[in-house]
């Protein structure tokens, strides 16, 4: 049976909606976009406690340490799982699958996949796409700032507190002005949470805009700052979209029905 | 050359291939998985009457490349971006003695690129002389991201690179296209960074680096890198893809780039035979950036632009004077063809 787009089998009575939830977090670094959305999931069997997981990425080149994060991330989520005692990820169609499903699937590091290839820790490798997620994530709420008629003035004043999810959607509210539906909610939900996952103040009365390091964002600073943050903006979804765009070739359909 | 109300553009396709990848050249299964994935790229942004079957993309070769490119795809003049993979290939993907078969039958119509590794080290620089020496080369494809020997690639400030600069500075060799691959050493690294780039454009202020793919999947590093080096050039390969089944991003990427590097930096590339100039060149004459685009980036895509960006900024880089080479263009045998057919 298929469940988000994912050919799924289970024992009977099986409930595998928790294997898809702990699944649907798993970014591509690189994109920072899930990759159960993307369509990079083609199939997950269980059996007797053991997860078999098939993963398609859009090429056999993708690079080898992206390929292992999202294997091993893939690993690390299922075996959270209950009753789940096993996981094995198969990478299908890619140039390094041998190499990193042996080490991923013996819960080995990145640099025990490719020995001798001048693998250190993939820490840095990381830091740096989910830092590129924070400033595209950041772009977009400024974006939608900017277009409901926030001056730099006002931007830079915003604190944490002052911009809240109502409904579907994200709204400004400051004591005594009348409150200013800006966004999707989900725009100010994926800043925060990466604002979180950094170690940033995400506290109520904290600056809504700083930068990566958790400088607030000066008025003088913000025009620059907005300008090199949507390249990034647009680099990360321009990738995202010939991924996809791709895996439509291999899998006909999926990259975009799951859009 | 593309005929746009009565005037004529002179169109350099700065990024071609004529590529052998037939089984019979395959080496092993990379061989095979590269060619299936460029097949891939090719299959998924290409409009459907002129997607190819497999079987012909993987070898399609002279008279099909010179009706795609010059009698049927508005292009003046093409540059062979010679691409080696000999551990994948057996007699190599396309290297430049395969890219000189066409040049020699052609010679005003092609720029051949060689290209050199780093990892030849001192042996190289001698074969590198030769190359120049015996082979019309007028630039170099880098291809950072090639295997050998067990190594994955290599890059830009490498020491080793540095010297074959400097001769490339004495034998007058002076643009470079620079491509990034998928795996580079060490694999613990962005294999798509592209800031070497930033020093060796920095550390040889005579050379010219056009990097192939406008840095993708690094759009922001790469503007980043040209807004500061005055030589580091954009080539619109796969970028000129977008255009059909995404127009709002590809008009997102070019008004990134006129905002950066300005209009006079990039050059227009097909990737052939991933695409092919037809159809990239038709929708790129018939885009405009759409009015919220233009406001938000203070930038346009104007008729003028698009001339600069088609083949008069690659004319510049490889010092074409476009009215002298017309005239050279329609004595050849392709010019006659072109002639009848008009």
């Amino acid at each position: 049976m298929m469940h988000n787009g994912v050919q799924c089998e289970f024992p009977p009575g099986y409930d595998g909606a928790v294997l898809l939830e702990r699944l649907q977090p798993i970014l591509d670094p690189e994109l920072d976009e899930s990759i159960l959305q993307l369509g990079f999931i083609r199939s997950l069997h269980v059996h007797d406690g053991h997860a078999t997981v098939v993963v398609q990425l859009p090429t056999s080149w993708c690079a080898a340490n992206f390929a292992y994060m999202m294997a091993d991330d893939i690993r690390r989520a299922l075996l959270t799982v209950e009753g789940l005692h096993h996981v094995t990820v198969r990478l299908q169609d890619h140039f390094a699958a041998e190499a990193i499903e042996t080490a991923v699937n013996a819960g080995k590091s990145f640099a025990d996949a490719f020995p001798g290839e001048g693998c250190g820790s993939l820490h840095a490798l990381r830091m740096t796409f989910l830092h590129k997620g924070f400033t595209s994530r950041q772009e977009r709420l400024l974006r939608a700032l900017r277009a409901a008629g926030f001056v730099p003035e006002d931007i830079c004043a915003l604190r944490v507190g002052d911009v809240v999810v109502q409904g579907d959607a994200c709204v400004v509210q400051r004591a005594g002005q009348a409150p200013r539906e800006i966004d999707a909610a989900e725009t100010l939900c994926r800043y925060l949470a990466r604002r979180a996952e950094l170690g940033l103040d995400c506290a109520a009365t904290a600056p809504l805009m700083t930068d990566r390091c958790g400088q607030p964002l000066t008025v003088e600073r913000l025009e620059a700052y907005y300008q090199a943050a949507r390249t990034v903006r647009v680099s990360l979804e321009a990738n995202g979209l010939f991924c996809r765009t791709l895996l439509t070739v291999c899998q006909p359909g999926v990259g975009e029905r799951r859009r | 050359m593309y005929t746009h109300q009565g005037q004529d553009i002179f169109v350099i396709d700065g990024h071609t291939h004529l590529w052998d990848a037939s089984p019979a050249n395959w080496r092993n299964k990379y061989g095979e998985g590269w060619i299936k994935c460029f097949y891939a790229f090719h299959s998924a942004l290409s409009p459907a009457e002129v997607t190819w079957p497999f079987e012909k993309f993987c070898q399609y070769g002279e008279e099909t490349m010179v009706d795609d490119l010059f009698l049927n795809g508005y292009v003046d003049m093409g540059i062979l971006n010679s691409t080696y993979l000999y551990e994948f290939y057996l007699n190599g993907f396309n290297s430049h003695t395969q890219n000189n078969a066409i040049k020699a039958k052609y010679p005003d119509r092609f720029i051949l690129c060689g290209s050199f590794d780093p990892r030849a080290e001192e042996a190289g620089l001698d074969a590198f002389r030769h190359m120049v020496a015996d082979y019309p080369i007028q630039g170099l494809k880098l291809y950072t991201a090639e295997w050998r020997d067990g190594s994955r690639g290599w890059r830009l400030n490498d020491p080793w690179a540095y010297k074959y600069f400097a001769l490339c500075q004495e034998l007058g060799i002076k643009n470079m296209h620079v491509h990034k691959g998928p795996t580079v050493y060490p694999l613990s690294r962005d294999a798509f960074d592209v800031h070497d780039v930033d020093y060796a454009a920095t550390d040889f202020p005579d050379l010219n680096f056009i990097v192939e793919h406008v840095g993708l999947p690094r759009l922001e590093d790469f503007c980043w890198i040209a807004t500061q080096e005055s030589n580091v050039y954009a080539g619109l390969s796969v970028a000129m893809a977008f255009s059909r089944l995404r127009p709002r991003y590809f008009a997102e990427i070019i008004a990134n780039l006129l905002f950066w590097l300005g209009p006079d930096k990039l050059c227009f590339g097909s990737d052939y035979a991933i695409w092919s100039p037809k159809w990239l060149i038709e929708k790129f004459m018939a885009f405009e950036l759409p009015d919220d685009i233009k406001q938000e980036y203070s930038v346009d895509l104007t008729l003028e632009i698009k001339r600069k960006i088609l083949g008069e900024n690659a004319a510049r880089l490889y010092g074409i004077d476009i009215a002298t080479q017309k005239a050279k263009l329609r004595q050849d045998g392709i010019g006659a063809k072109l002639a009848t057919v008009a």
